[in-house]
């Protein structure tokens, strides 16, 4: 298809270049002049990000009815044939993006000035956090694949830092280590797709990438590229089989989890697969595994967050399952489904995740029987928010999950293989179930255990300091304001649909509009919704999930499928016990041995000639005939 | 010639070898300088067989000069080991060793 690319006016490179550039500057700033003043350091991190909000929103406004893709792009370096460039490219999936970005970023951040307030390392984070305003948004905006992938890194970077944040805990370093480990992973796979596409297209420009046709390069080399370049998606958006990362990397500070581990950095990978859209659309078989890999981790997760206690758990779980959702409507073929449930997604999903970080604020436990227990109920506003978010999250019609769930469910129906829409039916039953689970273990906490002052509503046990009033003001903003595009968000589905349809190249397509969908869908989730009531809300409830009183599927699900234990088993095993210990023989045997070997011959032979110095004169004597004799021969004979 | 000369050359190359093992082996210096002196004879003794077998008088001449180059040494040498003997009180050449012998 033929395609017109237009220069970026002056007028918006200027909004464009200031949105990317201030976190950038706010991070050298913090980092290398007021690290030792808090309050200065977060004024200037969320004045910078209110900088790029307001030019993002700017940018989004006046480009609503843009016709072509909008790209700037400048030589960078020039190698002989090889010439790299680097630019902008605006087009609606990247304004749109960079909104939902820099809007999360300012949001969190400006929550941050609760939940951090008395760190001593608030400085610090708030320079942690402009890192990774401007990696992501830089991301969002880059034009050729290469760019993209450098960003990509340092959002990796800022996500190590921020998990381990709090560093003098074991747990968080750990944790950390563990994310970064297992993202690279998936960034190796990413980096050799990267170049097995060079090679063969021998151009990384997007657009340029979006607009080849299949003849373009061999079709098994298509594929193997298009999954390696999937393969960062999976360690990026925490997808099968690199999943254990997200819910260790909860560690980090609850703000940080809302922003990168589930609304912004981890949607990444689902940015990037809709970046690549028509590219990825070459390969059907490739699309295929992208399905399933989507599919199987929307489900790995919903389980998971069936039996764990850990509020921030749970959302990391789902997080992972909506991930798994939207590539499913990638790659079912509907390019809007995938990035209007990312958009709606990461409303919602950041709102739970500020909420919880109310209560663990509030209670400082992260257990939800206990902030049950302790009376979480009494903090009304973080409720009725918490609660909205669960029913977007589960697919309650009105909120802004219905609609995108309903556009991603209507793309698999559309599929031709039944077993996809039954699995993204049974995944919508189980995300409502544990949903709900949660908001009804933590507004009706079992009342048999009789201690009056937990059941209070104010009652915290006094020891973990909420800190003062407006500490609750400031954090309880942010969650107001989510809840209006998690209200409302939904509405404007159509307008959206038009401008990311505008300019949208690859294959379109046209969702069946089946009536009975919306129906059974809804009705499946009002059913999770009730089995959660009925196990843990009602009066008699019993307070026991259907699956503990399995115990088996229980353990399963809690030891998160055994996927930990095989990485660890598979280390132990192959990695340390055959790959690295083969290294380290032929490193301390072959290699050392050679190098010792050569060292004691030398210092052998020196030492006899040395000794044949100094012993008694005899011995020259005796050598000096030897010598001679064996002369004698050789002149001889 | 009664006797071939061929025997007079092993006769020699025995009594050579025989001194240059009493030389290198002995852990005496007395014994040291014996085997000099037999390795000295073992040369004069082909010496001697050579001018006998070709007729000539230089060998014999020669002989003369190697006793007295032998005399010389052994006098010499044995004054060198009474010295020896006088400074440590042994006349084993391992314990001479690196030691300083002034005078």
């Amino acid at each position: 298809m033929a395609m017109t690319i237009s220069d970026i006016p002056s007028g918006t490179l200027v909004p464009a270049l200031a949105a990317l550039l201030a976190p950038l500057a706010a991070f050298a700033v913090i980092m290398i002049l007021t690290r030792r003043r808090a309050r200065l350091s977060a004024g200037i991190s969320i004045a910078a990000v209110g900088l790029s909000f307001l030019c993002a929103v700017g940018l989004l406004a006046r480009h609503w009815q843009l016709e072509a893709p909008l790209q700037h792009t400048w030589q960078w370096m020039t190698s002989g044939e090889l010439s790299i460039t680097a630019g902008l490219l605006l087009d609606p999936l990247s304004l749109l993006m960079m909104v939902v970005v820099a809007t999360i970023s300012l949001l969190v951040q400006i929550y941050s000035l609760g939940y951090m307030a008395g760190d001593p390392g608030v400085a610090r984070y708030y320079g942690f956090m402009s890192l990774f305003a401007w990696a992501m948004l830089s991301m969002t905006l880059s034009a050729t694949l290469l760019q993209l992938y450098i960003f990509w890194e340092l959002v990796g970077l800022a996500s190590y830092l921020l998990i381990g944040f709090w560093f003098e805990k074991y747990s968080a370093t750990q944790a950390g280590k563990k994310a970064f480990v297992m993202t690279r992973l998936g960034d190796v796979a990413f980096l050799l797709g990267i170049l097995l596409v060079l090679v063969h297209l021998g151009n990384l420009n997007i657009l340029a990438m979006n607009a080849v046709d299949a003849g373009a390069m061999p079709p098994a080399l298509l594929t193997l590229g298009i999954l390696l370049i999937f393969g960062g998606v999976i360690g990026k958006s925490a997808q099968f089989p690199l999943l254990t990362w997200l819910p260790d990397a909860m560690e980090g500070p609850t703000p940080v989890s809302a922003l990168l581990h589930s609304a912004t950095m981890v949607a990444a990978g689902v940015y990037l697969f809709a970046r690549l859209f028509p590219f990825f659309s070459l390969s059907p078989t490739a699309m295929t595994v992208c399905l399933a890999v989507g599919t199987i981790s929307m489900l790995l997760a919903s389980t998971m967050a069936m039996v764990t206690r850990d509020i921030k758990q749970v959302w990391a779980y789902s997080t992972i399952s909506q991930l798994g959702f939207m590539i499913m409507g990638l790659a079912a073929g509907s390019y809007f489904a995938g990035v209007f449930h990312l958009t709606t997604h990461a409303g919602f999903k950041a709102m739970l995740f500020l909420c919880s970080g109310v209560l663990i604020h509030h209670y400082g436990t992260n257990d939800m029987f206990e902030i049950g227990r302790a009376g979480g109920r009494g903090l009304k506003v973080t409720m009725v928010c918490m609660t909205l978010a669960a029913g977007a999250l589960s697919g309650l019609p009105p909120l802004s999950g219905f609609f995108s769930k309903e556009v991603i469910m209507g793309a698999l129906a559309a599929h031709s293989n039944p077993i996809w829409l039954a699995a993204g039916i049974l995944g919508a039953f189980l995300t409502s179930y544990y949903s709900f689970r949660l908001i009804f273990i933590i507004l009706f906490p079992a009342k048999d255990t009789g201690d009056a002052p937990h059941g209070s509503p104010s009652g915290h046990d006094g020891h973990h300091a909420s800190g003062p009033e407006w500490h609750d003001r400031v954090m309880n903003g942010p969650l107001v304001i989510l809840a209006v595009p998690t209200l409302v968000l939904g509405f404007a589905q159509a307008p959206l649909e038009r401008f990311l349809g505008a300019v949208f190249t690859g294959p379109v397509m046209t969702i069946p509009h089946l009536g009975w969908l919306p129906w059974v869908a809804s009705g499946l989730c009002a059913g999770g919704m009730l089995l959660a009531w009925f196990e843990f809300g009602r009066v008699r409830a019993p307070r026991v999930g259907f699956v503990e009183r399995v115990p088996r599927l229980h353990r399963l699900f809690a030891e998160r499928w055994y996927i930990d234990h095989f990485y660890r088993w598979f280390l132990d095993r192959v990695v340390y016990g055959t790959v690295s210990r083969l290294c380290a023989d032929n490193d301390r045997k072959v290699i050392d041995g050679g190098i010792d070997g050569l060292a004691q011959g030398v210092r052998g032979t020196g030492r006899i000639v040395d000794d044949l110095n100094l012993v008694m004169i005899q011995y020259r004597l005796g050598i000096m005939f030897v010598v001679i004799f064996f002369l004698t021969l050789y002149f001889f004979f | 010639m009664i006797v071939p000369y061929s025997h007079v050359i092993v006769l020699s190359g025995i009594l050579f070898l025989m001194g240059m093992f009493c030389t290198v082996v002995r852990r005496n210096l007395i014994m040291v300088l014996l085997g000099l002196e037999i390795m000295l004879n073992a040369a004069a003794v082909a010496f001697v067989g050579a001018s006998l077998r070709w007729q000539l008088m230089d060998g014999q001449a020669l002989v003369i000069f190697i006793i007295a180059v032998a005399a010389t040494e052994v006098s010499v040498g044995l004054a060198m080991v009474v010295a020896a003997y006088r400074q440590t009180g042994s006349v084993d050449p391992a314990l001479l060793e690196g030691k300083e012998t002034s005078g």
